[in-house]
């Protein structure tokens, strides 16, 4: 079960998690290190504060599920299924490379506690929306997570979900978007204009919220709200910093796939973050 | 709405037979789910499924692409969905869509094309997709399904429901004559030999296979001995059946409602060319778009309608050795 956390620890955790996954990605030479960073705080809060999940069991059909549709930020939620417990900490270090468990993109069938597979945008919502409607049918509780991205948010797929979530009433889904206004080729607004973001969802039926996706109280409180919407799905725009943590990346649109081809780009990106830790592997 | 009897579906059409079949198999597994995409009443699913089965029919709207994801998310908890719409919308307009959250993952959703080819007729163009077997095919995972008459293809459904993998199945909605008076079993690891001769292999599937059975007879009574092998499965391809009848008549015809490029002709050119190269002759549209006309007048202009097939079949029976 979930226990309960001070910031300080909660501040720790999250640095650990930045200098774990930003080491891994770059022991394979190249990883989505931007849209990694933006997440860190709210995939602890997720599988720490929120969710209610079996590591032993990862099928156990009671747990809450969390769909990752903007996939390539899998290496974050590889990192808390492994401090959760799902597989040994040890496969962290193999993430990207040849024969890995842990590939860049979530994979359902490689990765214990992955629910769905996604990487190409736009799908992982709609996949979100039919598990919701299985656990409707089957009379169960759980909730259903779904967290994309802004610049996924681009994809026609995301809007049919929208209408069709709404249209279900499927007030056991929750979608969060990682607003961290960037995408690979630029600026959210230079390259594709999303604004008015919120109204857009509500407008689509979704009873919205926003948070400041690095604020442990404001992440927490948020997702607690949401998971209480009743009669339509509930959409978190959460802002976020793409980036965040490393000074080397922090608010840089080039954040979004990084190379790591020598290293002295390896040790300027580790010397970019706050602390250090011992690798876990 | 009344069940018919198991006996009278070779005399419906087909999108009945989908539709009363579908509901035998959530009679018997709640788990079975009907998706469509606002073509439920073309399907017959409005009003067959819909009212006996409320909960377990989902009009998504038009959105295909949503509609297949949704279909994903329910085949992770342990659904099983069947999807249809169109042969075009249902393959060719969400093709990524399947590529990854079915196929790639693994998930065990149902893909249903209706009115395949030429059968979509006064739609046209737009509509008519005659590429749907070899895209499909081509997607690892797949398995692609086209059955001739309505006792095929109530075992097709029976056996997908009951195995977990990714399906393509093509559904011609019309009415169209049995090819046996009984209902068959379906294997998809083996061709049905529906005429024996020892002069050419006719190889046919889906919608063909009931003018490459006129054409066998007719050439029977001119004295050539056509080999008719049926594939109600492209994928998986009974190569064994394929590769032997070839060895015996030394040229093979093939026949499809589909492109001649990389369909059931494609699969039959892959296999004799590594195993047992004869002369094949590929039946079907060239590499052309589909158009608004009749059955016949689309025959005609590409050159794969029975006579098509007995011209080719004769032709060559006689280059054979």
């Amino acid at each position: 079960m979930n226990e309960p956390w001070s910031r300080e620890q909660l501040d720790r955790l999250a640095a650990e998690f930045r200098y774990v996954v930003t080491d891994a990605i770059c022991r394979s030479g190249v990883g989505h290190i931007g849209g990694v960073m933006s997440l860190v705080e709210i995939v602890i809060t997720l599988y720490f504060r929120i969710l209610n999940v079996r590591p032993e069991e990862p099928d156990w059909p009671d747990r809450d599920r969390l769909i990752l549709s903007k996939g390539h930020a899998g290496p974050v939620v590889y990192t808390a299924l492994a401090y959760k417990g799902f597989f040994p900490k040890s496969w962290l270090c193999t993430i990207n490379r040849n024969g890995t468990r842990l590939p860049s993109h979530m994979d359902q069938i490689l990765t214990p506690g992955v629910e769905i597979t996604a990487g190409s945008l736009g799908q992982g919502l709609s996949c979100a929306c039919g598990m919701a409607l299985a656990a409707k049918r089957d009379g169960r509780t759980h909730r259903v997570y779904c967290i994309i991205g802004d610049g996924e948010s681009n994809e026609g797929q995301i809007w049919e979900a929208a209408l069709f979530a709404a249209h279900r009433r499927l007030d056991n889904l929750i979608a969060i978007c990682d607003y961290n206004k960037m995408q690979i080729d630029g600026r959210t607004d230079e390259v594709l204009e999303l604004e008015p973001l919120a109204d857009k969802w509500r407008a689509f039926g979704w009873e919205t919220f926003e948070m400041d996706g690095h604020d442990w109280d404001d992440i927490h409180a948020t997702l607690l709200r949401a998971r209480e919407v009743t009669g339509r799905p509930a959409m978190v725009i959460a802002h976020t910093v793409k980036g965040k943590g490393n000074r080397e990346t922090e608010g840089l649109v080039d954040c979004h796939n990084v190379k790591i081809p020598d290293e002295a780009t390896y040790r300027r990106l580790m010397e970019g973050l706050e602390c250090r830790f011992d690798l876990p592997y | 709405m009344t069940q018919p009897a198991a006996a009278n579906f070779a005399d419906m059409e087909m999108r009945l037979v989908y539709a009363h079949t579908l509901n035998e198999l959530i009679d018997r597994d709640p788990n079975v789910f009907c998706l469509e995409a606002d073509l439920a009443k073309a399907d017959a699913t409005i009003p067959i499924v819909a009212t006996r089965h409320p909960a377990n029919f989902i009009n998504c709207g038009v959105q295909e692409a949503n509609m297949i994801g949704v279909a994903a998310g329910l085949a992770r908890e342990g659904k099983i969905p069947f999807c249809s719409s169109f042969t075009a919308f249902a393959t060719r307009r969400c093709y990524d869509q399947i590529t990854i959250s079915v196929a790639y993952a693994n998930n065990n959703v149902k893909i249903v094309g209706t009115s395949p080819g030429i059968t979509q007729g006064p739609n046209g163009g737009t509509h008519m997709c005659f590429q749907d077997l070899a895209i499909m095919r081509a997607m690892p995972n797949m398995h692609v399904y086209s059955p001739a008459d309505a006792h095929e293809l109530r075992a097709v459904l029976f056996h997908m429901a009951s195995t977990r993998q990714p399906t393509y199945l093509q559904l011609i909605r019309l009415k169209v004559p049995p090819l046996s008076p009984e209902p068959v079993a379906f294997d998809p690891q083996r061709a049905r030999r529906l005429h024996e001769g020892g002069d050419v292999t006719l190889v046919a599937t889906g919608y063909m296979t009931r003018f490459a059975l006129e054409a066998a007879r007719e050439l029977a009574a001119e004295g050539i001995g056509v080999d008719l092998l049926h594939y109600p499965s492209v994928k998986p391809f009974d190569a064994e059946s394929l590769v032997a009848s070839a060895r015996r008549t030394g040229a093979v015809v093939t026949v499809e409602n589909q492109s001649i490029l990389g369909g059931l002709g494609g699969a039959v050119c892959e296999i004799l060319s590594e195993r047992h190269p004869v002369p094949v002759r590929r039946l079907g549209v060239p590499d052309r778009f589909g158009e608004v006309a009749d059955q016949d007048y689309l025959f005609e202009k590409h050159g794969f309608g029975p006579r098509h097939i007995v011209l080719a079949c004769r032709e060559l029976a006689r280059r054979a050795p």
